[in-house]
């Protein structure tokens, strides 16, 4: 038991530094991205409804859209979920 | 992130190429009765941003094949000289279906990698979920 949480602590430590935002990235700029993402995928299909652009185009841009979709997704949910654990702690 | 993200868009520019391909393959296929028609080419070429290359690949300027024109004869052609000769077009549908297969299989090729890269990008994604 000792030597598990020491093995938590020592592996939390670790790997920290590799979510730590690097040098100019911050949650403003990621969550910019994100949207530009969608809005080229927005785009991309009114094109290729209303012009008819060619479909790789289209496919590609909505691929794109799905793949940030599914990350902020999956962020959201364990960003809630570790904050459900928090207020499950009995205190 | 960036690295697959990339991945789908080298994929796509390779499907666009090989589309674009397909369509001057056609082309030749069309023409390949019309009197005096030169087959289309197009060499593919990387595309260049800001001086350095991105790997995204995309056609080239479309070129005329420069070969002799078979000289056909038939007298009764409307088009055709004193000789009875008129000019033909050099497209070989042997090549020109070669040609068209080729591009169906790198098609399939960058479809395949656009298809791993979502995989692979779902796939870590669901490493978060569980």
């Amino acid at each position: 038991m000792d030597i598990s949480t020491q093995f938590a602590a020592q592996g939390y430590g670790a790997a920290k530094p590799v979510t730590e935002p690097q040098e100019g990235q911050s949650l403003a700029t990621a969550t910019q991205q994100f949207a530009d993402v969608l809005q080229q995928g927005e785009e991309a299909a009114m094109k290729a409804v209303t012009t008819g652009t060619d479909p790789h185009a289209l496919v590609e841009a909505l691929a794109q859209s799905e793949l940030a979709v599914q990350t902020a997704a999956a962020v959201r949910d364990k960003v809630v979920g570790a904050y459900q654990e928090i207020l499950r702690m009995p205190v | 992130m960036t690295d697959l993200s990339d991945s789908l868009a080298l994929a796509a520019s390779g499907m666009r190429a090989q589309a674009a391909r397909l369509r001057l393959v056609s082309e030749n296929m069309a023409n390949m009765d019309t009197p005096g028609f030169r087959r289309k080419t197009a060499a593919f070429e990387q595309v260049m941003n800001s001086a350095t290359t991105s790997g995204l690949v995309k056609q080239g300027d479309v070129r005329l094949d420069k070969s002799q024109l078979p000289k056909i004869f038939d007298p009764a052609h409307p088009m055709s000289d004193a000789g009875g000769y008129y000019e033909g077009s050099n497209v070989n549908l042997i090549v020109e279906m070669a040609d068209a297969r080729e591009a169906q299989r790198s098609y399939e090729a960058n479809l395949k990698m656009f298809e791993q890269t979502r995989k692979m990008s779902s796939a870590v994604l669901d490493i978060l979920r569980r």
